[in-house]
């Protein structure tokens, strides 16, 4: 099963009254979201309010959405005309008139403008949980170290790790949890535990 | 549940799995805030300058205030009946071939007995016995068969 297929998942849970699916939903894709529109409107507080409205919009276009196409793909078409519209209601321009496409937007480059106009406070707040990520990064054993980095940065499946490490399966999903429960651990002050957490 | 959850979101988990798993990630708050944080860890190791904070909180009050959705599932039902409309035509097809094929071989063999029938009938007991009776002394056998009779004639004779 992969990553499409749990994206279907929890869409034909939301469209069956399941709230909480699409709420899983917005925790996997909100940033990848919120940096696509950013990459138009080039305003953080901006792209923010937009990316929630993007959101909205596709959780009221559910019902339509019929899985031909993935999830992510049909949300991002959804960010664009959003960010596009907002842009055109405020007689502004997009950066680039009709080559302008989600996988293009999703690559560029532009950190300084997300930082230029963020408050103090977010700007900190984010700088910590980038510092405890890297750190604890750093203070995990190699096995542990290289599975989670083949994992979330090359994109490779559990099979490939396994291939690349020379371990079993099971050995590879075991470190990668263990990674990522060593980082959650030291997140987690930081990030707070009420129900609606800020991230 | 943890690890399942890290599985579930590397999409590691057999389908059946997972819809066990998203059932109780619904129920236990717990598991849903683990999935938040496996993932903003993810988007940190992939992209640590585009991490922002404030977001889930305010959209979860947005989306509180949204009508729950009730839609029947779309893609799977869809797919079933594709399927099934593929396979009834299918059948469909195939008994109509069947029924062409068995039409098309019995009628030239009805029709064709039909008229043997007829021809074997009349122009054998009264046509052709009588064309050839009425010919025989200018076939090619003639001769033997007028000789034959004419041998009988003069054996009767003696």
């Amino acid at each position: 099963m992969g990553d499409r297929e749990v994206d279907q998942q929890l869409v034909e849970r939301a469209q069956s009254g399941d709230k909480h699916a699409f709420g899983l939903l917005v925790s996997k894709y909100q940033r990848r979201l919120g940096r696509l529109i950013n990459r138009f409107v080039r305003n953080a507080a901006e792209a923010e309010d937009l990316t929630q409205e993007a959101f909205i919009k596709a959780y009221r276009a559910l019902p339509a959405f019929r899985g031909d196409s993935a999830f992510y793909t049909w949300l991002y078409r959804i960010g664009i005309n959003t960010a596009k519209n907002h842009l055109l209601a405020h007689g502004r321009r997009a950066p680039t008139s009709t080559s302008f496409d989600a996988e293009e937007a999703e690559n560029f480059e532009d950190a300084s403008l997300l930082h230029e106009v963020a408050t103090p406070e977010n700007e900190l707040m984010s700088k910590q949980v980038v510092a405890v990520v890297n750190a604890s990064l750093q203070q995990l054993p190699d096995d542990l170290r290289t599975a989670l980095t083949l994992r979330e940065i090359e994109g490779l499946s559990y099979e490939e790790i396994a291939s690349v490490m020379n371990c079993p399966i099971g050995t590879v999903r075991s470190r990668i949890f263990r990674a990522r429960e060593v980082v959650a651990t030291n997140l987690r002050p930081l990030l707070g535990t009420s129900e609606n957490n800020r991230w | 549940m943890k690890q399942e959850i890290s599985a579930l979101m590397d999409g590691e988990l057999f389908e059946d799995e997972a819809e066990v798993l998203l059932g109780k990630l619904k129920r236990q708050p717990d598991g849903s805030r683990d999935w938040a944080t496996y993932h903003l860890i993810g988007d940190v190791l992939r992209q640590p300058e585009h991490i922002r904070c404030g977001f889930t909180e305010s959209f979860h009050r947005r989306l509180q205030a949204e009508p729950t959705i009730l839609a029947p599932r779309q893609h799977k039902p869809q797919r079933v009946k594709h399927y099934a409309l593929s396979a009834v035509a299918s059948v469909m097809a195939l008994a109509l071939v069947a029924w062409l094929s068995m039409q098309i071989g019995n009628e030239p063999a009805v029709q064709m007995a039909n008229i043997q029938q007829k021809n074997a009938v009349r122009p054998a007991a009264y046509q052709v016995n009588d064309y050839l009776m009425a010919h025989q002394e200018f076939s090619p056998s003639a001769d033997v068969q007028g000789a034959a009779t004419f041998i009988h004639t003069v054996a009767a004779k003696q």
